[in-house]
């Protein structure tokens, strides 16, 4: 997808990212995203997975280097960022429907009265047909199943219309059928917008993803090959490509593991 | 019951302690749901057991040097926004173990409160009907303040209710949202300490946090939006207060007391009932599977 602007979604030249005990999590970190990208970002837990997130949501600032999100330093323009957290970190019974969580995303740097308009109820209702929730407006958000909680949370990103949609890990504990509903989701998404994507599934990725970027506190992007395995389709189910592995992320060896 | 009706429609004490039941009930069910979901509990009771220090400070300062202006009550407002704020700065910034610091002021303002009132001329019955209520003495001024502290709370939770809620169920993505993440925090712990100081004329600062959670934990098990566990806990409470006060009123006992027990057996009575509904409805599938 073309849009006006030339300059990459995202932009990192040479972040550095340390917390204040003086732990470095990120490392001289140097890519960039282009716009209608399918990225997945995969690590080791503590590889620094979060942080990247965090400092391209603005939550975090850089100890040194530049960060550009849609042109901008991250904080300014949120607005234009869909994030989709992970459904397990909520209170399982916090009292909220769907429809009120979607709604969520519609919130805007505004300090009085709050009253959702009728325009914005109608775009909540939009994004939740977008990702399959039609029915199920007014159901109790803590009675979903995990994958309808993320669908939840990704309607409530979908709904500000994001140009850059984050997701968190979002196939976590989500079964294999579910697995592959959602990545056919993502795919119909990637034509709107740019798709960046924390995954677990370390060492294979859907067909859709274009790149796939290793963490471990230095960043190195992987073109993912075009290899499909009959057997590794047998084991999951899914049309998956391989990651090429012929090159080291660190020169301690590799961080997915291998195939 | 009866005894009770009777002397409702003579005495203005009586009167005065019904319209505090309600007045209460509406602050302490819609700021309660805030505190239990944002799970702030423990927050509230620091600030309620901090308000003893400025009710000890004002009543000595009042006594001693003849200030019959200040009123113990508003050491009380002045204590809990204080404490409110010191605790949200804390908890925002600091790195500091958050529950130590909490702990920490929680026995200084009890201690603060204590010493004053021990050094305060004349009886001292006071410091019992601070710990745990007594909302026969409520008076009309009193009810004035009560009646001010409910209008601000129930407007600002209604102006800013969408972001709290927000707030509450996901700070981080409120945050991304551009949302003030920090000056809804602050102000909802703000919202907190007027609510327990108003609250703690009905049921004393020990039992307070039980008014704040309790109708809320019952009525977030049968509702799936958050105005509505509002209103039903304003309710509940109401529902608490009255009958604690009116099966209070005839043995004599403190209706404070009385309305926390109350309160508390409608709670696990609810429990219960939902684990009894639970282990039916596993027991029932296996059942019909063989």
């Amino acid at each position: 997808m073309k849009v006006d602007s030339p300059a990459p979604v995202v932009q990192f030249s040479d972040v550095n990212f340390a917390y204040e005990d003086g732990f470095t999590v990120l490392e001289n970190i140097n890519f960039s995203l282009e716009y209608g990208e399918f990225a997945c970002l995969v690590g080791p837990n503590g590889g620094g997975k979060t942080t990247l997130l965090k400092l391209m949501l603005g939550l975090l600032k850089p100890a040194s280097g530049s960060i550009k999100v849609l042109g901008e330093t991250p904080g300014r323009r949120q607005a234009n960022i869909g994030y989709v957290p992970q459904f397990s970190k909520f209170d399982a019974a916090f009292p909220v429907s769907v429809l009120d969580v979607v709604l969520m995303g519609c919130l805007q740097r505004s300090f009085f009265w709050g009253r959702y308009s009728d325009e914005q109820v109608a775009m909540a209702h939009r994004a939740i047909n977008e990702v399959g929730l039609q029915g199920k407006e007014h159901r109790g958000f803590a009675g979903l199943s995990g994958g309808q909680k993320q669908r939840a949370l990704i309607a409530r990103a979908l709904v500000s219309e994001p140009r850059l949609l984050l997701l968190d890990e979002p196939t976590a504990s989500v079964d294999v059928h579910g697995t592959e509903q959602f990545y056919n989701m993502f795919e119909e998404l990637n034509q709107k917008f740019t798709i960046l994507m924390v995954s677990h599934d370390i060492g294979f990725v859907s067909r859709q993803v274009r790149s796939v970027l290793c963490v471990r506190k230095t960043l190195q992007i992987h073109p993912v090959s075009e290899l499909t395995g009959e057997a590794l389709q047998q084991m999951y189910g899914l049309d998956v490509h391989l990651i090429r592995h012929d090159h080291r992320c660190s020169d301690k060896g590799h961080i997915c593991p291998h195939l | 019951m009866s005894a009770f009706i009777k002397d409702l429609l003579e005495l203005q004490f009586l009167q005065n302690a019904v319209i505090a039941g309600i007045f209460c009930s509406i602050a302490s069910g819609v700021v309660g749901t805030y505190v239990v979901l944002k799970r702030i509990t423990y927050i509230a009771a620091a600030i309620a057991h901090c308000i003893l220090g400025g009710l000890g400070v004002a009543r000595y300062f009042s006594v001693v040097y003849d200030l019959p202006w200040l009123r113990p009550v508003y050491g009380a407002v002045f204590t809990a926004l204080a404490s409110a704020l010191l605790i949200g700065f804390i908890s925002l910034r600091a790195k500091e173990r958050e529950d130590t610091v909490i702990s920490a002021l929680w026995s200084i303002g009890m201690a603060i409160g204590v010493l004053f009132i021990f050094k305060t001329p004349g009886y001292n019955e006071d410091l019992m009907s601070y710990l745990f209520g007594n909302i026969l003495m409520v008076s009309r001024e009193d009810l004035y303040l009560i009646g001010a502290l409910d209008l601000v709370v129930v407007g600002l939770t209604v102006t800013f209710y969408n972001q709290t809620v927000a707030v509450c169920f996901d700070e981080e993505f409120a945050r991304t949202r551009g949302v003030a993440v920090e000056f809804y925090y602050l102000l909802l712990l703000c919202l907190t300490a007027l609510t327990v100081v108003l609250t703690v004329s009905v049921v004393g600062i020990v039992m307070v946090i039980a008014l704040l959670s309790l109708p809320v934990a019952i009525a977030s098990r049968f509702f799936d939006s958050v105005w509505k566990v509002m209103i039903a806990a304003v309710l509940l409470g109401m529902l608490f207060t009255l009958s604690g006060l009116v099966l209070s009123y005839s043995p004599n006992l403190p209706s404070g007391a009385l309305t926390i027990v109350i309160a508390g057996a409608a709670y696990f009575l609810t429990l219960a009932w939902s684990s009894l509904r639970r282990s039916k409805v596993q027991n029932s599938s296996p059942a019909a599977a063989s």
